[in-house]
């Protein structure tokens, strides 16, 4: 056996070598594979993970659409996930959320995002989205604050709208259930639970506000941790004020235990909470009955049992073997939203660029299946609808399908 | 509801918690007696062993809280799950002490404690990768008896969990004063080159030590799932840390101390949620520890350590 001691020259060759068959296993990007980037961030790991996927589908559904299609004149998307969850935290981490907007900011392709999924870990990012001039649509995050021209400073440090919502806020989710509980179930006194977060806090404190306006008594308003498993000490308390409502601001950590410990404690007082009491763990980690009775809104109209709809809710279950929740559609809508932003700066040929990408989104005028979506100057929705469900078991149907949340109908604006 | 009740009621609910927080807090005691160490992964045995709990109740055909048990096959079912998730538990407490612990056995300063760290995050990803981030409906054929005491409710899984806990722990404190395997744990605490020199083995004492802990970990897991009637892979560091707390409130190293210790912060969580706030719990507990720190050192019943000197 000949021992060839390498030399610099051969070992340039080698090198050579491998990178022309490297060469050829890589495809090569030619002039018609233009794309751009999509950011997608999601609570994927913690207690909203159920949730965060039928998101992440909603949008998958509608950017897999466009691609199959042949992409946006000519653009293929291609969608960069993002997971603001972090197993320490448990649920949404503003730190990590924060983490993944430097990345989104940084990476030039990106053009536009979707998400946050969680207004808490939209106050970490919305910043730095703005001194990147990034847009993101947001399907589910329902903190006023965020979009609030009081806290622009804050929020859009750079001026220019960054964060818009497929959703309406929590300035009118919380408001309109205390309507709700006033003028339709006639309650007197409530008990307002939060879960600490910027979520729900800030969703209880809008429901407090409008309730106190209605007459309602608030009697008490407490904060639970959402890493504690045990509320009985609250709730005991609860039971001994004895108010004829409970309204929990919140997502579904503290909820899932709250609503278990709950039906223990105070099984026939009337409970509800927002958008985050809306999810398939409330059924499934909550378990029947516990959880029945429970009411929940969603801030967006309530589509998924429209007929017209039901042809895009059995290929999303065909898809993606889930039942689709209205912030699927919503999150189908944000994608919408974008491709139709997109497909408006690049109609010209021009390569799309985040500031008009941006430019577009704010004055998109695009039919959704929610409906006809517009943006205020803000990046809020011009319609606001709060939509009011009950979970009552049916049992004909799985335990964890999203149609155990019986829809009621809208919630009162006034 | 009178002012009697409500506190008879929040008594009921903090002597619930004060015995998962006494179990949990043993296996923390236990360990640190004999070798000084702080075991940060029991944090996550705790948490394993509510869902080995689970996945033997599941096997036995339970699902949910739809299937009620009653007489005998409700405490046969019981005592398989317990025994089941106590042996499993257990033995997790082995494997990490052989796997992790034992190498670094003479290694001077924290890297032992800091391995315990490593090892409960290990654990808490694995539960958290396979069986995913979303919180778990936990079997539970306990009937809904309670008893109604004025206005206050005692229900018959509180009892349970009372019987269970008081009877690990007689069991634990029987074991440790009485067997011959007992004294050796204890001239291992004392002095353990005198107990080596006396022949005793001490690693298979410290074995057992973490056996013991673990099991008793495993089953504070699975009496946390039929309590609260659900586990997630998150619960054990909360859980952990109020038990750890009470390990050192009583006197780390104390087995009595340890279960004086869980009680006593069940009781403050309880009262604290109903008096002050629930949102102040934490900041409650810990100005507590630090005030029973401050003026009596070794904990309220007095620490127990090995003898280094």
């Amino acid at each position: 056996m000949i021992n060839h001691p390498i030399t610099r020259r051969t070992a340039v060759g080698l090198a050579a070598g491998v990178a022309v068959v490297a060469a050829a296993f890589i495809q090569p990007v030619r002039a018609a594979d233009k794309s751009v980037t999509v950011g997608l961030d999601l609570s994927l790991t913690g207690a909203d993970a159920e949730s965060a996927k039928r998101v992440e589908y909603g949008a998958m559904m509608a950017f897999d659409e466009a691609n199959t299609k042949g992409g946006v004149n000519g653009y293929k998307i291609v969608v960069t996930p993002y997971d603001d969850g972090s197993a320490t935290a448990g649920q949404y981490d503003p730190a990590q959320a924060a983490t993944n907007a430097r990345k989104m900011v940084s990476d030039k392709a990106t053009v536009a995002a979707i998400g946050p999924q969680m207004s808490g870990a939209g106050k970490a990012m919305a910043p730095i989205l703005s001194e990147g001039d990034l847009a993101t649509i947001t399907p589910s995050s329902t903190n006023p604050d965020i979009t609030d021209p009081k806290f622009a400073a804050q929020y859009r440090p750079e001026g220019k709208a960054i964060y818009f919502r497929t959703v309406a806020t929590d300035a009118f989710q919380g408001p309109y259930m205390a309507n709700y509980y006033a003028d339709v179930l006639h309650v007197k006194t409530v008990y307002i639970l939060d879960d600490s977060g910027a979520y729900g806090v800030g969703l209880a404190d809008a429901f407090q506000g409008q309730a106190e306006k209605k007459g309602i008594k608030v009697i008490g308003r407490d904060r639970l941790d959402p890493k504690a498993a045990d509320y009985s000490a609250v709730l005991t308390k609860i039971k001994s004020l004895a108010p004829e409502a409970i309204y929990y601001g919140g997502v579904l950590q503290a909820g899932v235990k709250l609503a278990k410990q709950a039906y223990d404690i105070v099984p026939k007082m009337i409970k509800g909470g927002g958008d985050g009491v809306q999810g398939p763990e409330m059924l499934s980690a909550v378990g029947y009955p516990a959880n029945e009775g429970w009411y929940a809104t969603v801030a967006s109209p309530h589509v998924t049992e429209d007929a017209k709809m039901a042809e895009w809710v059995k290929t999303y279950k065909d898809k993606y073997h889930v039942d689709p929740d209205d912030y699927a559609v919503t999150a189908y809508d944000a994608a919408t939203v974008i491709l139709a932003a997109i497909g408006q700066v690049t109609a010209g040929g021009k390569a799309p660029t985040r500031d008009a990408v941006r430019d577009a989104i704010q004055a998109v005028k695009v039919s959704t299946l929610q409906g006809p979506v517009a943006f205020d100057a803000n990046g809020d929705l011009q319609d606001k609808t709060i939509s009011v469900f009950q979970i009552k078991q049916d049992k004909s149907l799985p335990p964890d399908d999203m149609r155990q949340y019986h829809y009621i109908g809208v919630a009162p604006s006034a | 509801m009178s002012f009697s009740d409500l506190l008879l009621q929040q008594t009921i609910n903090g002597l619930s918690l004060g015995a998962m927080y006494s179990l949990l807090a043993l296996g923390f005691t236990l360990v640190y007696g004999i070798l000084e160490l702080i075991n940060f992964a029991h944090f996550n045995v705790f948490m394993v062993g509510s869902f080995i709990g689970m996945w033997t109740l599941q096997l036995l055909g339970i699902n949910g809280q739809a299937v009620v048990m009653t007489g005998l096959p409700l405490i046969g079912v019981m005592l398989l799950a317990l025994l089941v998730t106590m042996v499993l538990s257990g033995a997790l407490g082995v494997v990490i002490e052989r796997l992790s612990l034992r190498p670094l056995r003479n290694v001077k300063g924290p890297a032992a404690m800091i391995t315990t760290i490593g090892v409960s995050y290990v654990l808490f990803n694995i539960i958290l990768l396979t069986v995913g981030a979303d919180s778990k409906n936990y079997p539970n054929p306990l009937p809904p008896v309670q008893w109604a005491i004025g206005d206050a409710v005692l229900r018959l899984r509180e009892v349970l969990i009372w019987a269970i806990a008081v009877l690990l722990m007689v069991a634990l404190h029987f074991f440790v004063q009485r067997s011959r395997m007992g004294k050796a744990m204890r001239a291992t605490a004392q002095d353990p080159e005198a107990a080596r020199m006396m022949g005793v083995e001490v690693d298979r004492i410290i074995i057992i030590a973490f056996f013991l802990g673990s099991a008793l970990a495993g089953a504070g897991g699975l009496i946390f799932g039929l309590y609260y009637n659900f586990t997630s892979f998150i619960i054990g560091f909360t859980a952990g840390l109020r038990a750890f707390t009470a390990a050192v409130l009583g006197g780390i190293g104390n087995v009595p101390g340890a279960m004086l210790g869980g009680v006593i912060i069940g009781l403050i969580e309880a009262m604290g949620g109903q008096f002050i706030a629930t949102a102040w719990t934490d900041v409650i507990i810990f100005s507590i520890l630090v005030l029973v720190l401050v003026f009596r050192p070794a904990g309220l019943l007095g620490r127990v350590a090995p003898n280094k000197s």
